[in-house]
């Protein structure tokens, strides 16, 4: 009895590790939409997750203080909570997009032939280095509150606009001047022709 | 808008300027000009509507320019400090017609403030600004009931002017 109850168990595992492949296989690394998802990424880093001013902003000690001298200690308690939960979402979100340009220049990386060695070493020490700090970050904000790692976070921020960096110049070709040219230079060779 | 074409970004560079500077500057704080410029929009369809700006340039230029300088102000006072916003709402509270503890109390209550941020606002950004609005009421609130560690009671009631 034992031992069909063990087989039938491992032939369940058997099975939903042969779904969660073949659901795996169905995404092709590299393809365009990775393209599209690592422009999203860049776009919402650059645009809404990184302006200095908002994370200055998010993380402002100035707001703690005043509100410290200026509110009964309820309100100061609603106060980081409300903070704290938006910071926790701010490095959510950051590790999020960090991870989708991952897979971007991952899905490349196997499909470029020419690779720089040294570049790609230190692409893959940044990713790794950032997704280490996201995770610290968020364990700190999460015991002791957004104002607990403030040099951490511009550290965090440096990294990922270099990161940022990189994939713009990966995927420089996507950009309408770019498009505009290939464009033309299509219709030169159709005209050509 | 109405005529599918894309409206000329001079044209809608010319009618912000001339917004800014007729009306918006007319309107003395930030908050204040996010409501103004967030009733100019239909909540039904998203579009701004202005009849003097409309009439000078077009409906789509209208819409556009009213539309920048929502996302533009919204921008501006979500950089603000809390210090700067709580003095904003209290100006506010005073030029409005309610008693401020019911506003207070109604604000806190059905949140109104959430129909005023720009169509397309990114989460975080929207989410920090009601997250500040929502203790800057409690500021005033506690201000109001006089819990607040030595501080003015700055909304208080008084008449308010004609709006």
């Amino acid at each position: 009895m034992i031992q069909l109850i063990i087989s039938i168990l491992v032939g369940a595992g058997l099975l939903f590790l042969l779904y969660a492949l073949a659901r795996k296989g169905t995404k092709p690394e590299g393809g365009a939409q990775a393209l599209i998802e690592a422009r999203q990424a860049l776009n919402e880093l650059k645009h809404d997750l990184l302006p200095h001013e908002v994370v200055a902003r998010i993380f402002a000690k100035d707001d703690l203080d005043y509100v410290l001298s200026a509110a009964p200690e309820d309100v100061v308690r609603l106060f980081l909570q409300q903070r704290k939960r938006i910071a926790l979402s701010w490095v959510d979100r950051v590790r999020g997009q960090v991870v989708r340009l991952k897979r971007f220049h991952l899905g490349r990386s196997r499909s470029y032939a020419r690779l720089r060695l040294r570049a790609e070493i230190a692409l893959t020490m940044d990713f790794a280095t950032l997704l280490f700090a996201c995770r610290v970050l968020q364990i700190l904000v999460f015991l002791r509150g957004p104002y607990a790692a403030p040099q951490m976070i511009g550290t965090t921020v440096g990294i990922v606009e270099k990161v940022c960096g990189v994939s713009e110049a990966s995927l420089a070709f996507l950009d309408s001047t770019n498009t505009a040219s290939l464009d033309g230079q299509s219709a030169g060779t159709v005209a050509g022709v | 808008m109405t005529s599918g074409s894309e409206p000329n970004q001079a044209d809608i560079c010319r009618a912000a300027d001339e917004f800014r500077s007729r009306t918006l500057s007319k309107i003395p704080r930030l908050l204040d000009r996010l409501i103004y410029l967030a009733s100019m929009r239909d909540y039904n369809t998203g579009l701004y509507y202005h009849d003097g700006l409309a009439a000078q340039f077009s409906e789509d230029v209208a819409c556009e320019t009213l539309a920048g300088c929502h996302r533009e102000v919204f921008h501006q006072l979500l950089l603000c400090p809390l210090r700067e916003i709580v003095d904003q709402l209290e100006g506010y509270i005073r030029s409005a017609r309610t008693p401020p503890a019911d506003f207070v109390s109604l604000w806190n209550g059905i949140e109104p403030y959430r129909v005023v941020v720009p169509v397309r606002t990114d989460p975080l950004a929207s989410d920090l600004f009601f997250s500040n609005l929502r203790v800057a009421l409690a500021i005033v609130g506690a201000r109001l009931n006089g819990r607040c560690p030595g501080t003015r009671v700055g909304a208080s009631p008084q008449p308010s002017p004609a709006r």
